[in-house]
C-alpha cells in the first residue's frame, strides 16, 4: 500500500532522532529503523510477516551522518515500497552507508558548521549583542540543516535506488567546499577579536603585543602538529591555578 | 568575590539543570540543531546569570578548543551542551570578568565537557543492550520505538544529572580560582596560557576545515584586517 502524506511526515520528523540509540554495534541501525516505521507499516499494512522480515532486515549495523538519513530512510522506504528483494536491499544499504557518513562529516562537521560558528563569534568580537549572535548562528546554520533533511528525503523517496547518481553532484557539497577561504578570514579576524577580548580581561597586567607575538609563534606548528599543540593548550589551562597557587604561596 | 556571595536560588539551580538536559540530547539524540554547541549553551548560562557577553567569551574560546574534536563516527569528543552551559553560568556568577575568572571556567568546561563525553559512552553501551536482540524486536516493532524512547530519555536524564551534579562545585571551583591572589607575572603567565590556547586551537581548527596551507593566506588576511581596523581606530 502506498504511504501517506502523514506517514512520510512522520518518518521525516522521526529521522531527527536517528541518533538517539546510537550504539557501537549497529550504530544508526535502531534509529533509522524508528524513523522508517511509518512507511513499512503503511507499505506490509496487508502482510505483518514481511513487515518484521523487514524490519529485521534494517536492524542489522547501518551508518549514515544524521543530516542525511532523511535520505537513507526515503530510499529504502522507495525500495520497500517498489517490492526490492532482501539481497537487493541489502547491498543498496551496504553501498549507501558510506558515502552518507564520509559526505555528511566533509560538507557539514568540516565545512558548514565551522563557517557559521565563526561568523558569529566575529560578530561577537565586533559587538554585537551575544543574544543576536546566538540567534545568526542558529538561524544560518539550521537553514542549511534543515534544506539538507529535506533535499534528502524528497531525493530519497522520489529517486529510490537512483540516489547513487544524485550524491555524487550533492548540491551542498559544491557550496561548502567554496567555503574555506571565508571560514579561514573569519578564523583570523576571530582569532584577533578574542585575543583582545582576553587581554581586555588581564585588566592591564600585560603587553598586547607581547601575547600577539606568542600567538603568532604558536598559531604555525599548531597546525602542523594539531593535536600536540591542542594537548599542550589543555595542559596550560590545568597547570595555570597550579601555579597561580605557588606564585601565591612564594609571594 | 567572597563565597558567601554567590546567589544561585533553587529555582535558578532547578531552571539550568533542566536546560541541561535539552542541551545534552541535542548534542547526539535529537534534533541537533546546535543549541548543544559551547557557544550557544556558554551564552544561555551567562545570560540567565546576568552576563550573556562574559558566557559568549568562554562559549567562544571552548568552540575553538573544540573544533579539533569534530564528531566523526564513533570518535571521541567532548560533550560542549552541558558543560558549556555550566562554563558560561560560573563565569557570569563568579568570575566577575576577570582573567583568573575566564582561565578557570575554561578549565571547568573542558574537564565537564569530558566527564560529559564519558557519560555518553556508557549510554551507548547501554543503548547496545537496548537495540541488540533483533529478532525480539522485530517481532513486535513497538518494543524497537519504546527503546529507542527511552534511550533518547536516558540522554535527557544525563544531562540533567550532569548539570544539576556539577553546577555547585563547578561555581565554587571557579570562585575559588579566582580568590588565588595573583601577582603581575601570575596574570601575564595566565594571559599567555589563554592566548597560546586560542593560539593552538586556531591552528588546529585550520588544519581541521581547510584543505592545505594555502588556508594561511586567508587565515593572516583576516587577522591583518582586523588588527589594521584596531589600529586605525585607536589612532
Amino acid at each position: 500500500m502506498e504511504p501517506r502524506r502523514r506517514d512520510l511526515w512522520q518518518a521525516w520528523w522521526r529521522s531527527f532522532t536517528v541518533q538517539g540509540s546510537w550504539n557501537y554495534r549497529t550504530l544508526v541501525a535502531p534509529g533509522v529503523t524508528y524513523a522508517l516505521l511509518p512507511l513499512l507499516r503503511r507499505i506490509h499494512s496487508e502482510e505483518p510477516e514481511r513487515l518484521q522480515e523487514s524490519v529485521l532486515r534494517h536492524l542489522d549495523s547501518f551508518n549514515t551522518h544524521p543530516y542525511l538519513s532523511s535520505l537513507a530512510v526515503g530510499a529504502l522506504a522507495r525500495l520497500e515500497f517498489e517490492g526490492a528483494s532482501d539481497d537487493e536491499i541489502t547491498r543498496f544499504r551496504v553501498a549507501l552507508r558510506g558515502p552518507l557518513g564520509t559526505l555528511g562529516d566533509r560538507t557539514v562537521w568540516a565545512e558548514w558548521r565551522p563557517f557559521c560558528l565563526l561568523v558569529s563569534i566575529t560578530l561577537f568580537g565586533l559587538g554585537l549583542n551575544p543574544l543576536w549572535c546566538a540567534l545568526v548562528f542558529l538561524g544560518v546554520y539550521n537553514a542549511g540543516h534543515l534544506w539538507i533533511r529535506v533535499w534528502g528525503f524528497r531525493c530519497g523517496w522520489q529517486q529510490g535506488r537512483e540516489v547513487g547518481r544524485l550524491l555524487r553532484a550533492f548540491p551542498f557539497q559544491r557550496f561548502a567546499d567554496r567555503l574555506w577561504p571565508v571560514t579561514m578570514y573569519l578564523l583570523g579576524a576571530a582569532t584577533v577579536l578574542l585575543g583582545r577580548a582576553v587581554v581586555a580581561t588581564a585588566d592591564g597586567g600585560t603587553s598586547s603585543r607581547w601575547l600577539l607575538f606568542i600567538a603568532g609563534l604558536m598559531v604555525v606548528p599548531a597546525f602542523r602538529w594539531p593535536n600536540q599543540f591542542g594537548r599542550l593548550a589543555v595542559g596550560l589551562l590545568l597547570t595555570i591555578p597550579i601555579l597561580w597557587i605557588l606564585l601565591a604561596l612564594t609571594g | 568575590m567572597p563565597l558567601t556571595d554567590i546567589n544561585l536560588p533553587l529555582a535558578t539551580w532547578a531552571f539550568l539543570a533542566a536546560l541541561g538536559g535539552l542541551l545534552a540530547v541535542d548534542g547526539v539524540s535529537v534534533p541537533q540543531i546546535m543549541i548543544s554547541r559551547p557557544l550557544i549553551s556558554a551564552t544561555l548560562g551567562g545570560a540567565i546569570m546576568g552576563n550573556a557577553a562574559g558566557g559568549m567569551l568562554v562559549g567562544a574560546l571552548l568552540e575553538l578548543l573544540s573544533m579539533r574534536h569534530p564528531p566523526y563516527g564513533a570518535a571521541k569528543y567532548p560533550d560542549t551542551g552541558p558543560a558549556g552551559l555550566i562554563a558560561g553560568a560560573a563565569y557570569a556568577e563568579v568570575g566577575g570578568g576577570s582573567l583568573e575568572g575566564l582561565v578557570a571556567a575554561l578549565l571547568v568546561g573542558w574537564v565537564l565537557g569530558w566527564i560529559g563525553a564519558y557519560a555518553g559512552y556508557g549510554r551507548r553501551r547501554i543503548n547496545g543492550r537496548l537495540t541488540l536482540a533483533s529478532e525480539f524486536l522485530a517481532a513486535d516493532p513497538r518494543r524497537l520505538e519504546r527503546r529507542h524512547r527511552l534511550a533518547i530519555g536516558m540522554d535527557v536524564i544525563r544531562g540533567i544529572l550532569l548539570t544539576g551534579g556539577l553546577l555547585v562545585p563547578a561555581t565554587l571551583l571557579v570562585a575559588l580560582i579566582v580568590l588565588i591572589p595573583t601577582t603581575p607575572t601570575g596574570t601575564a603567565i595566565g594571559a599567555t596560557a589563554v592566548v597560546t590556547l586560542l593560539a593552538a586551537s586556531i591552528g588546529s581548527a585550520a588544519r581541521t576545515t581547510a584543505p592545505d596551507v594555502r588556508a594561511w593566506a586567508m587565515v593572516l588576511l583576516g587577522a591583518v584586517m582586523v588588527l589594521t581596523a584596531i589600529w586605525a581606530r585607536a589612532w
